[in-house]
């Protein structure tokens, strides 16, 4: 018997047939893996899209939960996400908030909110799209850009070092931080279910194919070319750590950075709300 | 054995994405040679019973135009 619909059609909104991403994009697939996580969340815990709000900045990543998941989402402006997400989930605890965005929007404009939503352990689960390049405005160098490539704003190469997001992230004491790339769609949704779990700042790369334009700067082309130079250069972390600068160049090292408990900062300020109620009658 | 249902409408096409094709061990992708309403030109599969039901090519599609469903007593990956 064939299927009228796909399983996860029931947590996309009924009027948006369409991905809005070009054909091949890495975006359809990180958008897979949330849906995914959350299905099987579903399943184990009976967690539904009303317990969610989705936030995302400005660029084709952010287009992942809006306009196609069935949930409360906020799109709002480039950079800002998880500064619009700590208000949200300051002013409700209870939900689950979820930030979807780019690797220009979460680790360039919007680097300062990343790092200290991660100091503060707020919990929100950020899941950076990380195509290594602004996808969504042409093909201009990112933070992310491996250096040497040339880009429409770096026609000679890039002069300066990738940004290792993922790391930085962990250093400024995410409890859980996790890399994977979209060649890795099983290992992606087990990080992001681990991270909806996880009370507290989680952190999720998603190493993602931009076909258009990254594609094109980087003469790699195809959607499946990126896919398998991801597939060829991913490293497991625990190999990584035994291995020089010189060995680990070109490689991507994909895993957990860390897995940890801490305070986490809403429940701490309920706690506190709680407590001078009573202090106070 | 494993059920595989393709939407080919939803797909955008073998020669821009072709994901399907690269993530399937059993190489079972192909251009289906017509073209669906968005303008592509959707994959079909060639031998649909030799599928093993390990669900990549469903995960990788970044259009949800795959569904695998897997025969009672096989374990979803
Ligand atoms: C304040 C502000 N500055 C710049 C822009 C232009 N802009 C839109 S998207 C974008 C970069 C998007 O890159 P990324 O976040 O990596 O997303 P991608 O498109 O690659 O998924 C920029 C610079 C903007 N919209 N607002
Ligand atoms: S420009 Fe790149 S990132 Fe944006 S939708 Fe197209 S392929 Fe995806
Ligand atoms: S489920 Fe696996 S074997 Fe079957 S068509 Fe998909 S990728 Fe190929
Ligand atoms: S992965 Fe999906 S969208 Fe891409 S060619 Fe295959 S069926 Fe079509
Ligand atoms: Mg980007």
């Amino acid at each position: 018997m064939s299927l009228a619909e796909h399983p996860l059609r029931k947590y996309t909104r009924p009027h948006v047939k369409k991905t809005t991403t070009c054909p091949g994009c890495g975006n359809g697939i990180v958008a897979q893996a949330i849906l995914w996580a959350i299905d099987e969340l579903n399943r184990e815990e009976g967690l539904s899209m009303d317990d969610f709000v989705f936030v995302s900045g400005i660029g084709c990543s952010a287009w992942i939960p809006s306009p196609l998941f069935a949930a409360d989402t906020l799109h709002t402006t480039h950079g800002r996400p998880i500064a619009f997400a700590t208000g949200v989930k300051l002013g409700l605890p209870r939900q689950k908030v979820l930030v979807a965005s780019g690797d220009g929007d979460l680790a360039a404009i919007g680097g300062n909110h990343l790092i200290h939503a991660a100091r503060r352990n707020i919990d929100l689960t950020v899941v950076m799209v990380n195509n290594g390049i602004y996808g969504m405005t042409g093909g201009q160098t990112a933070p992310t850009t491996p250096r040497g490539l040339n880009t429409i704003t770096s026609p000679y190469g890039t002069m300066e070092p990738e940004f290792n997001v993922a790391a930085m992230v962990a250093a400024a004491g995410a409890p859980y931080v996790a890399r994977w790339t979209t060649y890795h769609p099983r290992q992606l949704k087990r990080a992001i279910k681990k991270g909806i779990q996880k009370q507290g700042f989680s952190f999720i790369e998603a190493i993602s194919q931009c076909p258009v334009q990254y594609g094109r700067v980087s003469k790699l082309g195809r959607a499946t070319a990126i896919l398998e130079h991801f597939r060829d250069h991913s490293l497991k972390l625990a190999k990584a750590r035994e291995m020089s600068e010189e060995e680990l160049a070109g490689k991507i090292t994909v895993g957990e950075f860390c897995d940890r408990q801490a305070p986490e900062l809403a429940s701490q300020w309920s706690e506190l709300r709680a407590r001078l109620g009573k202090e106070q009658g | 054995m494993a059920k595989v249902t393709l939407f080919p409408q939803a797909c955008k096409g073998m020669e821009d994405c072709g994901i399907c094709a690269l993530v399937c061990p059993q190489h079972l992708f192909t251009s289906s040679g017509e073209m669906n309403e968005a303008g592509y030109v959707p994959t079909r599969l060639t031998e649909p019973e030799e599928c093993t039901g390990c669900q990549s090519c469903m995960l990788s599609c970044p259009d949800m135009a795959i569904v695998v469903v897997k025969e009672k007593g096989e374990e979803a990956s």
